[in-house]
């Protein structure tokens, strides 16, 4: 903890990667693991300069590649290190064996993502269907919407996955260039206020010559469901960790988040969009804009998607008429033939009483901005639905329609 | 910033017990980081590396096991046989997730989170995992030289899923991947993969050396020389397995022997001081290759001329070694002076029911 | 929640994570006990070594150059001493029948192992007080007749079981055939008389110029001890029975090295000397001539040729070096000669029967040959002087007769050595003899004590197919050669004709023994076991320890046991040990809740010390 030098509160213009790498830095990791793939590796640029530097004391590794990088960061964890690694679009899929034995060895590796389209062909821009896609492995996760959700979404993320009720890794996710690479004011805090938040990292059984164990013997295959069952506990038993942890960091930070779900505008609103991530902050000023104009819309950010709120999801959007889902992911052949946002909705929504009318929006996909213009659309598409008491289809793929 | 030193063990080297006259092993630590309890086959040559390895390395000891048959029979429905850390890794992960641990260690130590002497971190691949799948990961904690010891027990297969050909199967190696039949007699066509010389050269600041658990006290200096060796180091170590070799259980150290005798597996060392290659480890005989395959039910289907190509490529790697081949093993590299091997049909009928 | 409700059966509860803690050391995996897999056991066998096996007093030969290997060299000097009072005296003139039969013999050099007796035998004699100490006196009063190698020896062994021992001795000075049957070059006197201060240390009365049957009487011994042994041995030499055999320069070989150990000989020797016999005797007796002045030995034989000679082949080769010449297949049939010898008689001759041990047949058809010399000694075996013995104990053949325990009758009377030895006609050697004393002392204690004297009946397991060891382990070494005086230099000398080896040569030489047979603690068992299941509390010899639990069967160990100790025996042929087969592959119930229990308490236990 001795390492950090910053000794005051203080605030700062950066981008969503160096927020990233400055929360690894107030997080004093212990080994970082890095392999370039764009765009989340600026934060690992920013973290190469801190060592160089000295501002930060953590053994730095070049990886062979993203499974060498999680394989890596398992055994650091497992050797009770802090650990923070990160990849983005198919770098996050290289290394997609190592997800389970992670979280199935209950080591809190801590991972962030930039979201990156998946190839082919190959694209910079931003889609979360990497981070979707390692979605039932056993991570925690969640979208930051700018900068500084990130930077405190990583601290909170090391202090849920490390608590002992929880042992998991997590999955710190930012949109790739709409977070990453877009500079923002961020506080960064004073290093007693994370001492105070933030306990040093103590796995109860590392690998110790002192204490020696054996981490993940072959089992038998009656011996695979105990094990299965524990690790989906401790995704369970995490939801109200969460909520604790949330507490204390606005307590001690002053910025409280709802740890599921963000209402902008829901007020008396009959049409929402539940999104996650980036475009939330463009979809704010359009809904600005369409209240102005008396449109009664509004916007349900998720914020953990893993574990699924699924309670209080049901809760929020029983409230509306029509719920708008904005997948900014690829689902092919789902449930709604567009994303996999949709499905998770619809089956919260399944026992609600007043379920209200839901359809999906393939926007944002490929890097592509989600503009306002596409908003009023959206909305516009949601308004007739309400109108109509159905729905058109269930999936609009936003831009390529009328 | 106040960084720890960080303190490196330094194990002492034994005696070699065969200098003159007498038999007599040097003595060796007490303490056990391998125990009894485990589902390796009876005489395994892998798990007799493990027992000499960990003798060697001592209490202060972290072991990985990546996926093989070192993971499975040894820690088999959550039991475990070490005595000292171990942890399994995936089958493609041996080097990096011991270099995880290592960089764990180096940071841990120096930032004042664990107190002790830097630990003997081992990875045992196996030959699958070092040639194959986990290549690339062992050359990168080669290539960032983390202090760690990486070893290939080569049992020349993937054994732990039912004896296949990987990269190490030796030519005419039958394998259920590479089975011998009218259109392919020889079994398995390509030569293995020269493992243990591409990472010396490829890795030259890194100890590297080949043994054998034929020589159990080279073996465990050669551990021990990889460990106190500030940095990394690459052990790759023959290990037969009766299953897949189909052999007699009591001749696994002989055939650890034999495999060297008959130059089919050169035992030599990397210097990374002077960078150069250490030769000078000589067996007690220099045999034809025949005697050591017709030990083992893997080649009771080679041809005269089968084995007369392998006596070739045994002699290519005397000859690399710097050795003068007597006239017996340059005739024996001919089709010509050879017989077939005897009990071959046995020896194939054998093969066939494992 | 899906998981709310949720239970976890007990025979499923397992530690957090599959993490799980280390097994013990000491016992193992017990989840996992794999010995069932086992159709074979290994087993520790000691053997007999042959050298052991073949050595007249069964020293523990194999035990000793073990522990010279090692360097513990009193430990080693201990153990000889157990069966062999006198190393320092068999370490120069025992024929050594253990390097005949030594393995090692068939696969380059037989061990050199008289020479680290000696080495042994000379470092005992260095020690200020040697290791073995008299027993409680038990009051018992034994008489041994005869201070050679079987009285020595018996005396030995009897004041170690707690006797009050007297020696009798006929000449002025104690030792026998030790002083008065071998040169000084062989076996200088000092060294003798400092094994015979060892038995006057260990409490042993020696009365010197007391003569059996002369000075005291049968009815004396009877009387005056609980219990004798007689070991006179042979004092009489044997006559070729050739006509001038009285003549004036005729000698006989042990009345001839006699009288020059003793210091009384008043032979002057001529330049030409020859000497009648082929064995170890007539050897001495050709070497000491030419020490005593003479200029041309020759020894003459009856066999056909050096091999067919019962001699030690390296002695039989010092000799030829030193100058002696041999003339074979001759008999001497006369001494001629005018009151004194000046030629002898020789006709050709061979054995009728097996070289040795039969008639001898002279042809007389061709014409004698005459053969010029200054003195003759015969040294063709010697014999008994029993006239003082009853009768009713003496044998056809002049010796004592005794049953197979060495006891006469039902008497107290034991005799032991050359004058039982050669009525049962076995080999006369001092090793021999001193087996011979050994064992009659321990019988002597058997009937003292009211024990039934039984024979033995366990056979002996010797190790004599090399097969039976792994002899990679065993690289080819050259055998230590003791150095030798140069035989020009000889002549003029009484010092020892073959040097001690120094420390570093006895270590080496010692280090090329096999241990046939014989656990030697060499490590190799415990290093090559694939489990590991063999258990070494502290290194030492037959303190390894196969667990039954899990021993697989490969008999890696057996087939990589160097000495041959470790054997296989068939499961079958145990009832103890044996592990069922419900446990080898099944965990048994509740264990991996233990093992959650344990991973739980894995803070509180103490850190393991590395």
């Amino acid at each position: 903890m001795a390492t950090v030098t910053e000794s005051k509160k203080r605030t700062v213009r950066i981008n969503g990667c160096v927020a990233s790498a400055q929360a690894a830095k107030y997080a004093d990791v212990d080994v970082i693991t890095a392999y370039p793939i764009r765009p989340y590796t600026a934060t690992m640029m920013a973290l190469a300069q801190m060592v160089a530097n000295g501002e930060l004391d953590a053994e730095y590794i070049v990886a062979d590649s993203e499974h060498s990088q999680l394989s890596i960061a398992h055994g650091a964890a497992s050797s009770g290190a802090r650990v923070f690694t990160g990849s983005s679009g198919v770098g996050v899929q290289f290394a997609y064996e190592l997800y389970s034995p992670i979280s199935g060895s209950r080591m809190p590796v801590q991972m962030m993502i930039a979201d990156r389209t998946l190839d082919p062909p190959g694209d910079f821009g931003s889609e979360h269907t990497d981070a979707l896609s390692t979605r039932d492995m056993g991570w925690l996760m969640g979208w930051a919407c700018d900068a500084q959700e990130a930077f405190d979404n990583h601290l909170m993320a090391y202090r849920i996955g490390e608590d002992p009720r929880v042992l998991l890794p997590q999955m710190v996710c930012q949109d790739g260039f709409f977070v990453s690479h877009i500079t923002s004011d961020v506080e960064l805090p004073d290093p007693g206020q994370v001492n105070e938040f933030l306990p040093p990292y103590k796995h109860p059984y590392p690998l110790d010559p002192r204490h020696p164990v054996s981490h993940g013997p072959q089992i038998m295959p009656e011996q695979g469901p105990p094990l299965q069952l524990e690790r989906a506990r401790a995704m369970e038993d995490s939801m109200a960790v969460i909520e604790e942890v949330h507490d204390e960091f606005a307590n001690i930070f002053g910025r409280r988040y709802d740890p599921w779900v963000e209402e902008f505008m829901t007020d008396g609103a009959d049409v929402v969009f539940f999104m996650q991530g980036g475009h939330a902050v463009t979809a704010r000023f359009a809904i600005q804009h369409m209240r102005d104009r008396g449109v009664k819309v509004g916007l349900v950010r998720l914020r953990t998607i893993r574990p699924y709120p699924t309670d209080r999801v049901q809760e929020v959007l029983s409230k509306f008429k029509v719920v708008g889902v904005i997948e900014t992911n690829m689902g092919l052949g789902s449930v709604s033939s567009g994303g996999v946002l949709y499905a998770e909705a619809c089956a919260a929504l399944y026992e609600s009483q007043q379920r209200p009318l839901v359809v999906s929006f393939m926007a944002g996909m490929g890097g592509e901005a989600i503009v306002l213009k596409e908003f009023y659309w959206m909305t516009e598409k949601m308004t007739e639905a309400q109108k109509r008491g159905k729905i058109e289809k269930r999936t609009h793929w936003v831009g390529f329609e009328e | 910033m106040s960084a720890i030193e960080v303190q490196r063990q330094l194990l002492p080297i034994l005696d070699s017990p065969n200098q003159g006259a007498r038999f007599y092993n040097p003595e060796l630590p007490s303490s056990e980081p391998f125990v009894p309890g485990h589902r390796t086959c009876a005489g395994c040559g892998p798990s007799i590396q493990y027992r000499m390895t960990s003798k060697a390395a001592g209490d202060n000891t972290i072991l990985i096991g990546p996926t093989g048959c070192m993971y499975v029979a040894n820690s088999s429905y959550l039991c475990t046989p070490y005595n000292v850390p171990w942890a399994h890794t995936q089958i493609g992960s041996a080097g990096s997730f011991t270099a995880g641990v290592a960089a764990a260690y180096e940071a841990m130590i120096r930032k004042g989170k664990w107190k002790g002497a830097y630990p003997n971190i081992i990875c045992e691949a196996g030959d699958g995992s070092a040639s194959d799948i986990g290549l690339a990961s062992i050359s990168g904690a080669l290539y960032r030289n983390h202090d760690c010891l990486i070893i290939c027990y080569d049992n020349e297969q993937y054994a732990n899923t039912g004896i296949q050909a990987s990269s190490r199967t030796p030519y005419g190696g039958m394998t259920t991947f590479s089975p011998p039949g009218p259109m392919v007699p020889e079994a398995k066509k390509l030569y293995p993969k020269d493992l243990a010389r591409m990472m010396a050269a490829g890795h030259p600041h890194c100890y590297v050396a080949t043994a054998s658990v034929g020589y159990p006290i080279d073996l465990m200096n050669k551990v021990r020389k990889g460990l106190n060796h500030k940095g990394a180091a690459y052990l790759m170590v023959y290990t037969p397995c009766q299953k897949g070799f189909v052999y007699e259980t009591p001749r696994s150290i002989d055939l650890g022997r034999l495999v060297v005798e008959c130059g089919l597996y050169p035992i030599w060392e990397w210097d990374p001081e002077k960078r150069q290659y250490d030769y000078s480890f000589r067996p007690q005989n220099m045999r034809p290759v025949s005697e050591y395959l017709k030990l083992q039910g893997r080649f009771g289907h080679l041809h005269t001329q089968h084995i007369a190509n392998l006596q070739k490529f045994a002699n290519e790697q005397w000859q690399m070694m710097g050795v003068e081949l007597p006239e017996a093993l340059l005739q024996a590299a001919d089709a010509k002076n050879l017989v077939n091997m005897a009990a071959a049909e046995e020896a194939v009928t054998v093969a066939e029911t494992v | 929640m899906s998981t709310k409700g949720t239970h976890i059966p007990e025979r499923l509860k397992i530690p957090f994570a599959g993490i799980t803690p280390a097994p013990s050391q000491e016992k193992g995996q017990d989840l996992f006990p794999t010995g069932n897999w086992r159709a074979i056991r290994p087993v520790y066998r000691d053997k007999l070594p042959p050298c052991n096996n073949a050595c007249g007093t069964n020293e523990k030969i194999q035990g000793y150059l073990d522990l010279v290997k090692r360097g513990k060299y009193v430990d080693a000097y201990a153990l000889i001493k157990e069966d062999m009072p006198f190393p320092s005296v068999t370490g120069r003139v025992c024929y050594h029948p253990c390097e005949q039969a030594c393995n090692r013999g068939k696969y380059d050099e037989a061990i050199s192992i008289r020479a680290v007796e000696r080495f042994l035998g000379d470092l005992g004699q260095a020690l200020t007080r040697d290791v073995v100490k008299a027993g409680a006196p038990n009051g018992k009063k034994v008489a041994v007749v005869g201070s050679g190698p079987a009285g020595h020896s018996a005396a030995y062994q009897l004041v170690r079981l707690g006797y009050k021992v007297t020696i009798l001795e006929k000449s002025p000075k104690a030792g026998g055939l030790n002083r008065g049957g071998i040169p000084d070059w062989v076996l200088p006197q000092h060294v003798l008389d400092r094994e015979i201060e060892r038995l006057v240390e260990l409490g042993i009365t020696i009365k010197t110029n007391v003569e059996v049957g002369k000075d005291v009487t049968w009815d004396d011994l009877k009387r005056d001890y609980d219990a004798v042994v007689l070991a006179v041995g042979l004092t009489q030499p044997n006559s070729v029975r050739a006509e001038g055999e009285n003549k004036d320069g005729v000698l006989y070989g042990l009345p001839f090295l006699r009288d020059i150990g003793m210091g009384t000989s008043k032979v002057k020797l001529g330049a030409r000397v020859a000497v009648i016999g082929g064995g170890n005797t007539a050897i001495d007796c050709a070497r000491e001539a030419l020490r005593q002045g003479a200029v041309e030995v020759t020894m003459i034989t009856v066999e056909a040729n050096p091999q067919e000679m019962p001699a030690v082949p390296e002695d039989l080769h010092d000799m030829l070096e030193e100058g002696v010449e041999l003339v074979h297949g001759r008999a001497m049939t006369a001494v001629l000669g005018n009151g004194k010898v000046e030629a002898l008689q020789l006709h050709p001759a061979r054995f009728s029967g097996a070289i040795n041990a039969s008639p001898i047949n002279v042809n007389r058809e061709v014409p004698a040959e005459r053969f010029h010399v200054d003195h003759v000694i015969i040294a063709v075996g010697q014999r008994a002087a029993l006239d003082w013995l009853p009768d009713e104990f003496k044998s056809d053949r002049g010796t004592i007769k005794i049953d197979r325990f060495g006891r006469l009758g039902d008497t107290n009377f034991f005799a032991a050595g050359d004058v039982v030895q050669l009525g049962l006609g076995q080999p006369l050697m001092v090793v021999n003899a001193v087996g011979d004393g050994k064992r009659v002392a321990f019988n002597l204690d058997k009937v003292m004590r009211g024990e039934s004297l039984q024979p033995r009946t366990i056979p002996v397991d010797v190790i004599f197919d090399l097969n039976r060891m792994n002899m990679t382990y065993f690289p080819h070494f050259p055998r230590v050669h003791q150095t030798l005086l140069a035989p020009a230099s000889r002549r003029k000398t009484q010092e020892e004709v073959i040097q001690a080896l120094s420390e570093e040569q006895a270590v080496e030489e010692a280090g090329r023994c096999f241990s046939c047979g014989t656990c030697n603690a060499c490590d190799n068992c415990y290093l090559v076991c694939p489990e590991p299941c063999i258990e070494r509390p502290s290194r030492s010899n037959g303190l390894y320890k196969i667990l039954v639990d899990y021993c697989k069967g490969c008999r890696v160990c057996i087939e990589e046991c160097p000495t041959g100790c470790l054997e296989g025996v068939p499961e079958l042929d145990f009832d103890t040990g044996v592990v069922r087969m419900d446990t080898a592959f099944a965990i048994l119930p509740g264990l991996h809740g233990r093992q959650a229990e344990e991973l739980r308490n894995l803070a509180e236990r103490p850190a393991k010390s590395i």
